[in-house]
């Protein structure tokens, strides 16, 4: 059944902080919000665990309202039935690494946990530490444990406010893979809240993007990532370049003049201007003159501006008739250089008009 | 010493790993090594002279200054059945008192800063404002009203004719009942930390792990408060039993005696036996300093406080049919602590007789009128105004210095530096003053009986609120800001002006205001100093009170405190004009 949240709209005194946003996570989906700072996901969220009190709108979980402020409705966070996952894992310290994952069962008046313990803990790998206390273990220990602790009792929603922005590098990625491995063996609907674009993409069945307390897009990982409604979901999901195409005679044009092939046709309004992304990873780097490798290709002149060594790649600023575009490459050349920057018609998307500034 | 110090600069013979720190001493150069030297001096001679003194008098067989041999006497003298029986009621009234002191104060902190109480802003402020309100001023008002003469034995004879049943405040409940009044706002002060500071995900995980805010309540935030409560009521113990004030006042006429009253005893009251005094203060001493001992050990041990950051989000608990018990615990405790004993002081000052029924008193203004009169209240006000506004900047000085010597710049010997400034917070006032007059009968230095020695009697005694205060601000600034300072070519002493003082500056004007109101209020250390002469408005008041003149005491309290307060706020004004003008 998952989740619904309908018009939600969230104030702290005179400022709104979620502007009436609406979606719905399927059973077993793994949904998460995506945005900068401020933009209101992690308010999201806390709305839907109850510990914010909404201004306006309706979420049910599971088929339940758990919040109407037009009905006066609010069921509290502790008759949610939630598996939480905090930022800065919220393990108690007064309590062993057992007491802490039993708390859930214990706490609704369950007499023998240990079984339900035992199982929880030996799903994210930490049945030796049981008796460990919070303080003797690692970071990554404990955010094990806090997981542990969010899905033993096996609740109807698993929240997630960025759990790994505290790990290292190495440690996030793993504990990314655990995350979504376990998540999608209990198939329970979840809600996870990110900055991080790799772990949105990585971990989700599908992902939300917003800003400034509204929804800007939604979509799958793959189509967000290629095929970007907006302006915004492109620049913040990877390294985006946006190019100003102009149609002309039944064609596109680069500011450099060359004609832009698209891979399906896609007619303009004369003379108008409208904004394409290229990734920074398909754009290709190639010297002048040369024959192109593939029949079709597009390719854009251009000067080298600044590169920067890598080392796997160099990563290029190339001035296209004063339009900076990021590029990658392993060729090697000079700063000033005359270059052709290529890539497929399959691979520039043109965004929607009115996405965004052309 | 100053010697050695010198030498193991230009010669360092310590390990090579420690080198850096010993010539550490003068790299900011003679100067910085000068003063620190100075600091070292200074604090020694305040803490040591009085200790030793007090050690000296408790071996000897007659008072200061009087011929005398070596005697173990004094010492035996404590385990004499009346000293003994003075021990058990310190700690009993101290046990009581901190306990319940213990359980309001923390109850009204969590009332204020964890439920939906309404008016929590104003409890806070009132409840700091009762922190300010001295011990012996809350006693008087409550001998003025529960005493066998008082007003609630008044009105039950006079005006309700009921004769059979009496309050009678000269109790070892009353002094329980008075002491843990004054000790509620100590408390509340010190667990507010503690509460605010708490990140709040250790509830919010609670609370979505399936807790209601009751449970989370008993679960999580009490048991994640253990420590600091534990370690508070160690601390509230520690103010009771060192309390002076209080038991004088409530207990000398009921004859309950507690260990710093019975002291005062020995010394006050013929024959006067300074020697037993002396051992009396020492054993009270090492009460208490075992008291601190166990306080340090809870608080080192304490692995609770995991507050990361992210504060401020707490979510208040719904006191649903409780709110009128909130209620009732905050606005009783404001009633009893500071609106009924100002009411009752007013009261008593306005009236020409003492009497319990406010229809039938002659009320005058005279009494206020006298106080203006008096060359004695006069010269106290101007007293204090010396022992307070010029000791507590003194006090401040010496307590920047010591912070940055023993956080900061850790010479050699800064161990021992803030071991010795750290001493005096064990020893009672009436034993610290006892121990001034033991060391100035004997010493060339011509200070007993001038303010001079009010001033170096109260910054002992308060040296380590200062260094609390300016220390605990110090140790948040982290190195790097001065490292900085450093690399781009600042000496220390220039990272010192431009860094390091402006960054304490607000915990300078917090320990000063702390100083000078610890200063206005204390009495215990002043008690066996003070003379006529020298007397300070809370000698004045005390000295009022022990003439019976209640409408007097009353006056000059109410006098004293309003100017005060008036006097604190000019000074808060004036100095936070400062950091305007800046910008």
């Amino acid at each position: 059944m998952g989740i619904r949240v309908s018009n939600l709209v969230k104030t702290y005194g005179s400022t709104t902080i979620v502007h009436g946003i609406s979606f719905t996570v399927g059973d077993g989906e793994f949904v998460t919000l995506l945005g900068p700072s401020g933009c209101g996901k992690t308010t999201t969220l806390r709305c839907i665990a109850g510990l914010e009190r909404s201004n306006g709108g309706f979420i049910e979980i599971d088929g339940q309202v758990v919040c109407d402020s037009e009905k006066d409705i609010f069921v509290p966070p502790h008759e949610r039935n939630l598996g939480m996952v905090f930022q800065s894992y919220a393990i108690w310290p007064h309590m062993s690494v057992e007491e802490n994952v039993a708390f859930p069962l214990t706490v609704r008046g369950t007499r023998d946990a240990t079984k339900a313990v035992a199982w929880a803990l030996d799903v994210v790998g930490l049945a030796a530490l049981a008796k460990r206390h919070p303080s003797e273990i690692s970071g990554g220990q404990q955010q094990r444990v806090a997981l542990a602790r969010a899905i033993v009792g096996h609740p109807k929603v698993l929240l997630f406010d960025e759990p790994l922005s505290n790990l290292d590098a190495r440690l996030r990625d793993r504990t990314r893979a655990e995350i979504s491995r376990i998540q999608k063996e209990l198939s329970i609907p979840a809600v996870y809240v990110t900055h991080d674009q790799a772990e949105a993409l990585s971990m989700s069945d599908r992902v939300i993007v917003m800003d400034a307390g509204r929804i800007v897009e939604e979509g799958e990982p793959r189509t967000l990532y290629r095929r970007p409604a907006s302006r915004f979901a492109a620049d913040f999901i990877g390294a985006a370049n946006f190019l100003s195409l102009v149609y002309r005679d039944q064609s596109w044009f680069a500011p450099d003049g060359s004609a832009v092939r698209l891979a399906q046709s896609e007619p303009g309004e004369a003379n108008q201007a409208r904004e394409a992304v290229l990734r920074s990873e398909i754009l290709r780097v190639r010297p002048t003159g040369g024959p192109l490798p593939e029949e079709g290709l597009n390719a854009l002149h251009g000067t080298v501006a600044s590169l920067q060594y890598m080392g796997p790649h160099i990563e290029y600023v190339i001035d296209v008739s004063g339009v900076l575009l990021s590029a990658l490459s392993g060729e090697e050349f000079a700063h000033g250089a005359t270059v052709l920057v290529t890539f497929r018609p399959q691979d520039i998307h043109l965004l929607p008009k009115g996405a965004g500034p052309a | 010493m100053v010697d050695g110090v010198e030498r193991s600069a230009v010669a360092p013979a310590v390990p090579p790993v420690r080198k850096q720190r010993s010539d550490a001493l003068f790299d900011g150069g003679r100067l910085l090594g000068f003063i620190y030297i100075v600091t070292f001096v200074v604090v020694a001679l305040l803490v040591v002279i009085p200790l030793v003194a007090l050690t000296y008098g408790s071996l000897r067989s007659a008072a200061p200054g009087l011929p005398a041999e070596w005697t173990l006497a004094n010492w035996a003298g404590l385990a004499s059945p009346g000293i003994a029986s003075t021990f058990v009621t310190t700690i009993g009234i101290g046990i009581a008192a901190s306990l319940l002191a213990a359980v309001v104060g923390t109850a009204i902190a969590i009332v204020v800063h964890r439920t939906d109480f309404r008016g929590g802003q104003t409890v806070t402020a009132l409840v700091s404002l009762s922190f300010f309100l001295p011990s012996f001023i809350l006693a008087m008002a409550w001998i003025i009203i529960g005493s066998p003469g008082g007003l609630i034995n008044g009105l039950l004879e006079d005006v309700l004719g009921i004769e059979s049943w009496k309050v009678d405040a000269y109790t070892a409940t009353g002094i329980v009942f008075v002491t843990a009044l004054h000790e509620v706002p100590f408390v509340y002060l010190l667990m507010r930390g503690p509460i605010l500071g708490m990140d709040a995900t250790f509830e919010e995980a609670a609370r979505a792990a399936g807790a209601s805010p009751q449970v989370v309540l008993r679960k999580i935030t009490l048991p994640l408060l253990s420590f600091s409560l534990t370690s508070g009521v160690v601390l509230s113990f520690i103010l009771s039993i060192e309390q002076f004030a209080i038991p004088a006042l409530m207990g000398i006429p009921g004859h309950v005696t507690v260990l710093a009253t019975q002291l005062y005893l020995l010394v006050r009251f013929p024959p006067p036996d300074y020697g037993l005094a002396a051992a009396v203060g020492l054993a009270l001493s090492a009460l208490t300093a075992l008291a601190i001992w166990l306080q340090r050990r809870i608080a080192s041990h304490n692995r609770l406080t995991v507050t990361t950051g992210k504060a401020g989000r707490l979510t208040p608990v719904p006191l649903g049919r409780w709110r009128w018990a909130a209620g009732l615990l905050c606005w009783g405790y404001l009633a009893l602590a500071l609106v009924i004993p100002v009411i009752i002081l007013t009261y008593v000052s306005l009236l020409k007789f003492f009497t319990a029924n406010p229809l039938a008193g002659a009320y005058t203004l005279r009494n206020y009128e006298f106080l203006f009169e008096s060359g004695t209240t006069l010269q106290s006000f101007w007293n204090t105004l010396i022992v307070s506004g010029l000791g507590a900047l003194l006090g401040v000085v010496l307590a920047w210095l010591i912070s940055y010597f023993t956080l900061r710049h850790r010479p050699p010997g800064y161990r021992i530096l803030d071991l010795t400034a750290s001493l005096p917070f064990g020893v009672p006032g009436v034993v610290l003053g006892l121990g001034m007059l033991w060391a100035y009968a004997y010493l060339p230095l011509p200070i007993y009986g001038t303010l001079t020695i009010l001033i170096i009697a109260f910054i002992t005694r308060f040296l380590s609120y200062a260094t609390e205060t300016i220390g605990g601000r110090m140790v948040q600034i982290d190195r790097t800001l001065e490292e900085a300072a450093w690399t781009s070519g600042a000496t220390r002493l220039e990272t010192l002006k431009r860094v390091l003082v402006p960054m304490t500056t607000p915990s300078l004007q917090g320990a000063y205001f702390l100083l000078f109101m610890a200063f206005f209020r204390e009495i215990a250390s002043a008690v066996l100093l003070y003379t006529a002469a020298t007397s300070v408005l809370s000698t004045s008041i005390w000295s009022y009170f022990e003439q019976a003149n209640w409408a007097m005491a009353s006056a000059l309290s109410l006098t004293a405190t309003i100017v005060v307060l008036v006097f604190m706020w000019l000074l808060m004004l004036l100095t936070q004009r400062r950091p305007g003008k800046r910008t």
